[in-house]
């Protein structure tokens, strides 16, 4: 049946109580263009991406619409495609225990939303008996929330849903609130809240995202969350479409101190916070300062580095990788070996020169993250630095190398790990990836695989000296060095961002053109964040929805092969993040 | 709410057409769809399936862990002498091969992915089909509880259960979290003396047809891939469904339940002793959740594909040896990677163990179950794709003629999973794609 979304009538109140889809008129004034909206949705709307929403999404979500509830439950693990969680969130699913999850999540939110306490607030009426179903006010309160769940006007059919649900459970349990409960815990399972569907509408032959969808883009870009009122607002007046409502937007996105909470999830996903969760944990023999503990510093020390570099300084994006300033807090001060003197649970620290630490890549997150349980790992943290910095994947090793020379102690020349691992570079297989990683790895051999300072490794001292693409460089520091200068590091963020934005992989002409040239802006400006932010925010492609490659033309996956040598690293498609740390042949 | 008669849950619930049926209370939890009573000598119990994967294989090197004698009546060679006293339920594949149809060998991950999938996957990361437990779940996997549980001894989320190719079930990583999944809330003594009906479980049910109302509409909208994850989740949803509806209907006794006692919180480790001593307790609650008919399907990674588990004190995980270390001239074969084999492959023995303690029927629980054991590598040390050690426990309800070592010499790995899904009663003729497309179940071990 149809809905009016004006006047009441008996015969729709009965239409109710049988249980057809029925509706009561709408309380709220945006009732009309929320119609309008679906309308066109249902008409002409095709989903183009679903992406599931990640925890700190959801989290950020719950705070902004409900206020700060606890929450505490498992999300599901997410998978890293293309270096990104936020490009594999569009091909996650929600597995059986995932639902149990969120749908425990959901009662406990909805029981803290409706508890008695709060309903003042959180309820916009009051039903005519609280003993009993009140269509009218159980459509309120789903409307209130609805949308903003949803990211997009809830629909009608959507609305009556729960109504129903609503009604029948407070007819059930003789208590109003405890059916407006159901209904929003159906609505915090509802996949249209727990994952985004970005919408597309065909206009003039070519097919552009919906204002909501811009909307939300914009969002969780900067924020991390669901979209505000004034966000759907303009969406909802089509003002987002316009350039002048987008950059108002944008500006005032942009401005806000919530870009630090969108810097943040960011810069976790870019780091690859969570391969913690999916490496083997530290061997607590050989490391017995590690802790579970120890690693969440790890991790507030990465983002306090980055969000004070980035944004509270506006400094140069590439300085992050020289810079000695950061901030230390008593656990990871201990892993630094730096006495904690200082008042207060965090304090800014500027590393000693002689210390050799220098940049992100010689803080105790990037070190401990790439290697091994007992051990450090130059291989790995080559990987690491290729992948994050340089956006660039590492090819599957071969599968039949003959180790026998490398596993062969009693030669003289292979003691060490560096001799060992050097030999790869005389094996023709496995030049062409190892040279790629290994020196990078080797001259930050003065921090063990927790990231704790050492100069001599069984009674050896430590030579840290290696050389990429012909440059001689010593240690971290001159590491950071030969970094900073290496143009595609800029790149890689461009490309990063605007990856994680849109949860795709940049196609080839995306690369070739728009991004070198949004790169050469990065450059021009002084490598400075959030004017980078803006820009992209700013720019037709970030909204742009690519025709599907053809399947021939997808970059097959490389794979080392034993016939020759890897000219660079190829792109692969997709990896396993449980699989991910082993990928690579073990050293 | 007033606690809800009987005879109004009987009647169904909502006036919005959120009907909820119970089912008559069973006899014996164990009885087939037909109602049929359990037989005196235990043919009518249903047939249990399970899945247990370790990392990096085990040890190619003079008789490490072939059998010399094939047929009826093998030895047990040093790397899976944990089988002893279970040789007779157990039954040994050697000289399996994944055939790469061309594709490149993804490391650590086209083993498993052909063994369960049908086909080797061009890249990581995914597999090109379904894996064949979720088949099993759907057909076999019914009137438990969950239609499949999975867990990860390891501590790590890992799962190669996957109904997209994409998109993989997430496993419980602890044993106390596996222990409340199961036996924590919703959960109903199938041998309790009184049941009251759980009093707000018809409307926690009522939430998901809210949720499920809008799938035409959904599905109407998006394209073919994301529409195998809204399926993936709509499929979630339903087991949810499932699992309140259990709570809604009284429980058939089951003799051999007893319910367990919750296990300590113990920390994640990758040592392999934590490891082994967290997937023996998991064994226990496994064993004990399909003899309390919670599940009839399960899926175990003890560790992970190119294992990072590590001797106690030792700096080197399982896969680094595996590349790292020499071979002793003498031995013939890695010393510490061949240590760590069998410590790995002593999970499943163990695992299967715990089903072999519980009694059902005339015989115990094992020998209504059959739960698959397999690797990733053959031999870890080259990564090779052939001799990928598998194994068959369990008698299948009499159906599997256990106790045979069966060398495969170069057969692909589908054919094993092929007869593992006849010997649990699917109605298939044949498994895999491409080169390793098969018809031919193991006959000799079908009775």
């Amino acid at each position: 049946m149809k809905f009016t979304s004006k006047g009441t009538s008996a015969a729709l109140v009965a239409a109710l109580m049988l249980g057809t889809a029925g509706l009561m008129g709408c309380a709220s004034d945006s009732a009309s263009p929320a119609k309008t909206a679906s309308a066109k949705a249902e008409s002409g709307g095709e989903v183009v991406a679903m992406r599931r929403v990640n925890e700190s999404q959801y989290r950020h979500a719950i705070t902004d619409i409900f206020g700060d509830l606890e929450v505490k439950g498992r999300f599901e693990p997410e998978k890293r495609v293309h270096g990104l969680l936020a490009i594999g969130a569009a091909e996650t699913s929600i597995s059986a225990l995932g639902f149990q999850q969120y749908y425990s999540m959901a009662r406990m939110i909805s029981t803290q939303v409706l508890d008695p306490k709060a309903i003042d607030k959180t309820v916009p009426c009051k039903p005519a008996n609280a003993k009993a179903a009140d269509d009218v006010c159980a459509e309120a309160f789903v409307r209130k929330y609805g949308t903003r769940m949803f990211r997009r006007p809830i629909t009608d059919a959507e609305v009556a849903a729960r109504v129903r649900l609503a009604n029948s459970g407070a007819t059930e349990s003789g208590d109003f609130y405890n059916g407006l409960r159901l209904a929003l815990t159906s609505m915090l399972t509802a996949p249209e809240f727990l994952f985004r569907y970005e919408v597309a509408n065909t206009r003039g032959g070519k097919k552009e995202f919906d204002a909501y969808t811009r909307a939300a883009r914009l969002s969780y870009l900067f924020w991390d969350t669901t979209p505000d009122e004034e966000l759907l607002a303009a969406a909802r007046d089509g003002s987002i479409m316009t350039q002048r409502g987008l950059q108002k937007q944008v500006d005032r996105l942009a401005s806000s101190p919530r870009i630090e909470q969108g810097l943040r999830a960011m810069a976790s996903d870019m780091m690859q916070f969570s391969m913690l969760e999916e490496k083997p944990s530290k061997n607590g023999d050989i490391y017995p300062k590690y802790s579970v503990a120890v690693m969440e510093s790890a991790k507030e020390q990465t983002l306090r580095t980055m969000v004070d570099h980035l944004l509270t300084k506006n400094a140069d994006y590439r300085d992050l990788l020289t810079s000695r300033d950061t901030f230390i807090d008593r656990k990871v001060a201990a892993v630094y070996q730096i006495p904690y003197t200082f008042a207060g649970e965090w304090t800014p620290y500027t590393f000693p020169e002689d210390s050799g630490r220098a940049g992100l890549q010689t803080q105790i997150l990037f070190l401990a993250m790439f290697s091994h349980p007992g051990r450090s790992s130059p291989t790995l943290r080559g990987v690491g630095l290729n992948e994050i910095f340089l956006c660039e994947e590492t090819p599957i090793p071969p599968a039949d190398v003959d180790f026998s020379i490398l596993n062969d102690v009693s030669n003289p020349l292979l003691k060490t790990v560096r001799q060992r691992l050097l030999a790869h570079a005389t094996d023709e297989t496995c030049a062409g990836c190892h040279n790629l990683t290994d020196p990078i790895g080797l001259s930050l051999e003065h921090f063990d695989g927790l990231g704790q300072p050492r100069k001599m490794e069984n009674g050896e001292l430590i030579d840290v000296t290696a050389e990429i693409d012909g440059v001689k460089f010593d240690g971290a520091g001159g590491l950071a060095k030969v970094m900073r200068e290496n143009q595609r590091i800029p790149a890689c963020f461009v490309k990063t961002i605007f990856a994680y934005g849109t949860g795709r992989h940049p196609t080839e002409a995306e690369t070739e053109g728009y991004l070198k040239r949004q790169t050469k802006t990065f450059a021009d400006s002084g490598y400075r964040y959030a004017p980078l932010m803006r820009r992209i925010a700013m720019s037709a492609e970030f909204y742009s929805i690519p025709a599907p490659e053809h399947e021939v033309e997808k970059t097959p996956q490389k794979v080392a092969s034993k016939q020759g040598s890897v000219q660079g690293p190829g792109k692969q498609e997709a990896r396993a993040g449980d699989d991910r740390p082993f990928k690579i042949g073990g050293l | 709410m007033a606690i809800l008669s009987r005879r109004s849950m009987m009647r169904g619930f909502l006036a919005g057409g959120v009907g909820v049926s119970v089912g008559v209370p069973l006899l014996d939890c164990f009885l087939n769809e037909n109602g049929t009573a359990l037989a005196a000598d235990g043919a009518k119990v249903p047939i249990r399936f399970g899945t247990y994967f370790w990392g990096l294989g085990l040890t190619h090197g003079p008789n490490r862990w072939v059998p010399t004698k094939t047929g009826m009546g093998y030895e047990l060679p040093p790397e899976i002498a944990s089988l002893k006293g279970l040789e007779k339920k157990v039954t040994v594949f050697s000289g399996l091969r994944i055939h790469l149809d061309g594709k490149p060998n993804v490391q650590h991950h086209t083993g498993h992915a052909s063994i369960l999938s049908g086909e080797a996957p061009p890249q990581g990361g995914q597999f090109q089909h379904a894996s064949f437990d979720t088949t099993l779940a759907d057909e076999i996997g019914g009137g438990a509880r969950f239609r499949s549980l999975e867990c990860a001894p390891y501590g790590s989320n890992i799962s190669y259960s996957t109904r997209t190719g994409k998109s993989f079930s997430t496993p419980e990583v602890s044993p106390i979290s596996l222990y409340t999944r199961i036996f924590g809330e919703g959960f109903q003594d199938p041998n309790a003396d009184t049941w009251t009906p759980s009093k707000d479980a018809m409307l926690r049910k009522s939430v998901l047809s809210a949720v499920t109302d809008q799938r035409q509409a959904l599905a109407a909208q998006v394209g073919a891939a994301d529409k195998l994850r809204l399926d993936q989740y709509y499929t979630s949803v339903r087991q949810m469904e499932e699992q309140l509806s259990a709570e809604l209907t009284k429980p058939a006794k089951c003799e051999s339940c007893v319910v367990p006692a919750s296990p300590e919180e113990n920390p994640r480790s990758s040592e392999i002793t934590r490891i082994n001593h967290n997937s023996k307790l998991m064994a226990d609650l496994m064993a004990m959740a399909v003899a309390c008919n919670q599940t009839k399907i399960f899926n175990v990674c003890h560790s992970n594909a190119g294992s990072g588990a590590y001797l106690p004190g030792d700096s080197k995980i399982y896969h680094l040896h595996t590349h790292d270390e020499a071979v002793d001239p003498k031995l013939g074969y890695q010393p510490n990677s061949a240590k760590l084999a069998s410590l790995h492959f002593q999970g499943y023995a163990d695992f299967i163990r715990a089903f072999e303690a519980i009694k059902e029927g005339d015989g115990t629980l094992l020998d209504n179950c059959l739960i698959m054991g397999f690797s990733d590598t053959g031999n870890a040390r080259t990564h090779a794709t052939d001799n990928i050690p598998m194994f068959f426990a369990g008698k299948a309800g009499g159906r599997h003629k256990a106790g045979q070592h069966i060398s495969a010499g170069g057969e692909p790995v589908t054919r094993v999973s092929l007869t593992a899904q006849q010997l649990v009663g699917l109605p298939i003729g044949e498994f895999g794609h491409g080169a390793m497309k098969t018809g031919k179940a193991f006959s000799e071990l079908i009775a």
